[in-house]
């Protein structure tokens, strides 16, 4: 029953959080079958922003950071976008989760 | 060998939560008497198998519309149903308790027979979520993994799913077999205190993304950074984020969500037993 409630206050609260994110400075990283690019990424602090995600590789790649509580699957060739807000000064690790060999890479938000 | 050896552990990992809890529940029906062993586990395959559809269509969403589908509506969705899997777990492990008590009186009224059904619809249900879940992810990997190998190169990520599958059987035998070897009594305590860890987990995860949808404040920044000692990024540490809650930087919200969780169970699980419930 509690879970029902809450699935509703989700739901109530959805269309206007997705309203403002439209306006928000758009940021891009690249994945290409473990490669991903750019190593270090200056995002705004306090502040809500979208990063695009790109995978160019044949395989697929999920974007994952535990810190920024984040996790997103793609396809090979598939583009998607996340949205991200405020976030507080620091820096934070992200890695391609289908290719924990290559070292993680970094956001910095300002 | 890198990449064999990844898939293989990404396979394994992505089952593991939702075999745990598959696991327990066939091996504990499985001492739940007659109606226990027949109807109980035809609604825990019944799920398994609504979860397989579920996590199917999931990762065909992904791959087909991963471009279109809204982040924010994505993220409720998962959160709803990381919260709503929380809720069952622990629903199942009290029941788990008042039903073991209840068997040894022998208790067979109608009323324990239909709070039993309402109950054997919970088991279905968090089996269909605990594979629908981080099997979605799996799909995705898998469809794309293999389409990109072609001819003989289509043979390394196979094996490496395979054996990751192998893995992940040969996992829940050794639960299947602890629940005979061991005492039932210890593989019943030592499976509750797992299960309330991995719902534990969840409403931790759960409540990280309703902060980071803005729905939930955030009240303060790292309390303290105990990631040298163990991390809760990628591997084996990753791995015990997900099974138990790990935080190697928790904020205060974290902190609450882990402390009054722990404090609810311990008094659902110790308070007085009434002669009602």
């Amino acid at each position: 029953m509690k879970a029902v409630v809450l699935f509703g206050l989700i739901a109530l609260a959805a269309p206007c959080r997705a309203a403002w994110a439209g306006d928000a400075p758009q940021f891009r990283i690249e994945f290409a079958d473990g490669k991903f690019e750019p190593r270090r990424l200056e995002v705004p602090a306090n502040k809500t922003f979208e990063i695009q995600l790109v995978n160019k590789g044949t395989g697929p790649a999920e974007f994952e950071s535990k810190q920024l509580h984040k996790e997103k699957v793609l396809a090979p060739g598939a583009t998607t976008t996340m949205v991200i807000r405020n976030l507080d000064p620091g820096e934070y690790d992200f890695f391609d989760d289908f290719h924990p060999e290559t070292p993680p890479a970094v956001l910095v938000a300002k | 060998m890198g990449q064999y050896g990844n898939i293989v552990f990404i396979v394994w990992r992505e089952s593991i939560e939702a075999l745990l809890v598959i696991g327990i529940l066939q091996a504990w029906l499985g001492k739940q008497g007659e109606d226990g062993r027949t109807r109980g586990r035809k609604f825990l395959w019944a799920g398994v198998g609504a979860g397989l559809l579920g996590a199917a269509a999931l990762g065909a969403a992904i791959m087909l519309f991963g471009d279109e589908l809204d982040d924010d509506k994505q993220q409720m969705f998962q959160t709803g149903l990381m919260l709503l899997a929380a809720v069952l777990i622990v629903q199942m492990v009290l029941w788990m308790r008042r039903r073991g008590g209840a068997l040894k009186r022998e208790l067979e009224s109608a009323l324990q027979k239909a709070a039993d059904q309402a109950n054997w619809w919970s088991v279905f249900v968090l089996a269909a979520i605990a594979v629908a879940r981080e099997g979605a992810e799996t799909v995705v990997f898998l469809a794309g993994t293999l389409s990109a190998a072609r001819g003989t190169a289509l043979l390394s990520p196979g094996l490496g799913a395979a054996g990751g599958f192998a893995l992940a059987v040969l996992t829940y035998a050794a639960l299947q077999w602890g629940s005979r070897i061991l005492n039932w009594r210890l593989f019943f305590r030592v499976t509750e205190v797992m299960l309330l860890f991995l719902a534990g987990s969840l409403l931790l995860n759960g409540a990280d993304n309703l902060t980071s949808l803005g729905l939930l404040p955030r009240l303060s920044g790292h309390l303290w950074d105990a990631s040298a000692f163990l991390s809760d990024g990628g591997g084996i540490g990753g791995l015990f984020s997900s099974l138990t809650g790990w935080r190697a930087r928790p904020d205060l919200t974290e902190l609450l969500v882990f402390f009054l969780y722990w404090a609810a169970m311990a008094w659902l699980l110790f308070r007085p037993q009434t002669a009602t419930r």
